[in-house]
């Protein structure tokens, strides 16, 4: 792999994320546990990247990192070449539960991610406006979380992180809590959203289909410590059909590899 | 309203009977068991000469005053507690041991202090208010999960905004929670201070001078309007707190 990252489309030559000699660890107990050793990660501009891995390989803890969550590691995270410091508007995260402010509306909670951006209040209409419609929510903008079903949530939290036009999306197993068909139905969302944004994004999930179908790249992680096993890229353009042979063969290999011995 | 909405009624009105069939068994039955008529009476006594309004105006005005201060401080004092460690640790100590005094008994100390009049009634309230307000806002912020903080963390809010957006939105059905256990404090408070210190106006006052002349009829109509104020406040303060928690899924 190249030093320097080339974008993967023409049209996106930000949010490059370089991750070099990354760890962390945690302490249990009194007694360190290495949860990251040695991550070196290099993710294009516009890059799908999924992470896939067994739970408690450390992955979630990546993506705390990346979004800056959490500040205690060793190592680098660059994003654009620049160090990344605490949280910033130019990365977004979708995390496992949606974290929808109950007291407010839907269209409410995805404003707020505007609220500190100088613009007038008919734009950031306009905005909230456009990425309630690309998650496809529309007619449900004054609905409170509780009224919407555990996808539509999810939605809303997709919109939510993605409103700020953030160079670098940050999914935490955003599936990973809705019913198989729901699950099924939001990745061929996910896929056509990324598709017309093509912001660069890391996606951490357990499930081998989803990793294939959505990724440009699986990262597969070994736990205990955390440690990258495996980059494969998966030579298939956007967007993809799940039953084609190429993923399927992947995926044997995977499973394999994963639950094989 | 629908018949099953009226079944609230069937107890009372088997108590009413209950009564006025009592106070029918003899001459001892009818001391005992004021007659329904002469309660009757009394009320219209009570109302054609402004009495009863007078006097339940003035438990009302006290408790709503007492609730104020109380909601208030309360508030201020839960929220610093809760937000501020060092404060917690130095104030909450002081604040559990005096919460375990009963309010009554508060009562001879600070009549030494503020003699009988209204402005010791008046403290009595609002610390019958306080004590459920800065317990409930305590409380509620630790309805604030982590993972609100993180988000609003993510989406790049300042601490005020947090604060605002967040945390007292969150705190808000542990407040109104407070608020309606207040409420009651305060009320029963309010009648009792006056029935300890029976001076100036007020229903407990009213009860009092009605108990030295032995007017039963008298006491029972108090009694009657304590409850059914202290209901109606309650159910509008119900009413008042769903309208402004809306957001969250119905029981």
């Amino acid at each position: 792999m190249n030093a320097i990252a080339h974008p993967l489309h023409p049209s996106v030559d930000t949010g490059a994320l370089t991750i070099c000699g990354l760890s962390k660890t945690y302490a249990l107990k009194g007694r360190p546990v290495k949860v990251l050793k040695d991550i070196d990660l290099n993710i294009r501009p516009g890059e799908f990247v999924s992470i896939l891995g067994a739970s408690g390989c450390g992955k979630s803890t990546l993506l705390r990192l990346i979004v800056g969550l959490d500040q205690d590691y060793q190592g680098q995270i660059l994003l654009d070449q620049q160090p990344v410091r605490g949280p910033g508007l130019e990365r977004g995260i979708v995390f496992q539960d949606h974290r929808l402010f109950p007291w407010m509306t839907l269209q409410q909670n995805i404003a707020l991610a505007l609220k500190n951006h100088v613009m007038p209040a008919a734009q950031k209409d306009r905005l909230v406006a456009e990425h309630i419609d690309l998650v496809g929510l529309r007619g449900f903008e004054l609905a409170y979380p509780h009224q919407l079903s555990g996808g539509m949530a999810q939605r809303a939290a997709i919109a939510r992180a993605l409103v700020n036009k953030p160079k670098v999306l940050l999914l935490d197993e955003p599936l990973g809590a809705l019913d198989a068909l729901t699950r099924v139905r939001l990745q061929q969302e996910l896929q056509r959203i990324w598709i017309q944004e093509r912001c660069t994004v890391i996606m951490v999930t357990h499930d081998i289909d989803e990793a294939l179908y959505l990724g440009d790249r699986v990262i597969v992680m070994d736990a205990n410590p955390g440690t990258i096993r495996e980059d494969l890229p998966i030579d298939l353009p956007h967007p993809r059909e799940r039953d084609s042979a190429l993923l399927q063969g992947y995926k044997q290999r995977l499973l394999g590899e994963l639950v094989g011995h | 309203m629908k018949v099953r909405d009226m079944r609230g009624l069937v107890l009372p009105l088997l108590m009413v009977g209950a009564w006025e069939y009592a106070s029918r068994q003899g001459a001892a039955g009818a001391y005992a068991f004021v007659p329904l008529a002469q309660v009757a009476s009394a009320m219209a006594e009570l109302l054609g000469s402004g009495e009863l309004l007078i006097n339940l105006w003035a438990s009302l005005t006290r408790t709503c005053t007492g609730l104020g201060v109380g909601i208030v401080g309360g508030i201020g004092l839960g929220a610093l507690m809760a937000l501020c460690g060092p404060a917690n640790r130095l104030i909450a100590p002081l604040f559990h041991a005096l919460r375990q005094v009963p309010m009554l008994g508060w009562i001879p100390l600070i009549a030494l202090w503020l003699g009988n009049g209204e402005s010791a009634k008046l403290l009595i309230v609002s610390l019958a208010a306080l004590y459920p307000m800065v317990l409930n806002t305590f409380e509620s912020r630790r309805q604030v999960e982590g993972q609100h903080r993180e988000a609003a963390q993510v989406l790049m809010l300042s601490r005020w905004q947090q604060l605002r957006l967040i945390l007292l939105p969150a705190a808000v059905p542990g407040i109104a929670a407070g608020v309606l256990q207040a409420l009651a404090f305060a009320w029963v408070t309010s009648v009792g201070s006056e029935l300890f210190l029976s001076s100036g106006a007020g229903l407990g006052s009213l009860m009092m001078n009605a108990e030295a002349a032995a007017r039963m009829e008298i006491i029972i109509v108090c009694v009657l309007c304590i409850g059914l104020s202290g209901y109606l406040m309650s159910w509008l303060c119900t009413l008042l707190s769903r309208r402004l928690l809306r957001w969250r899924p119905n029981r």
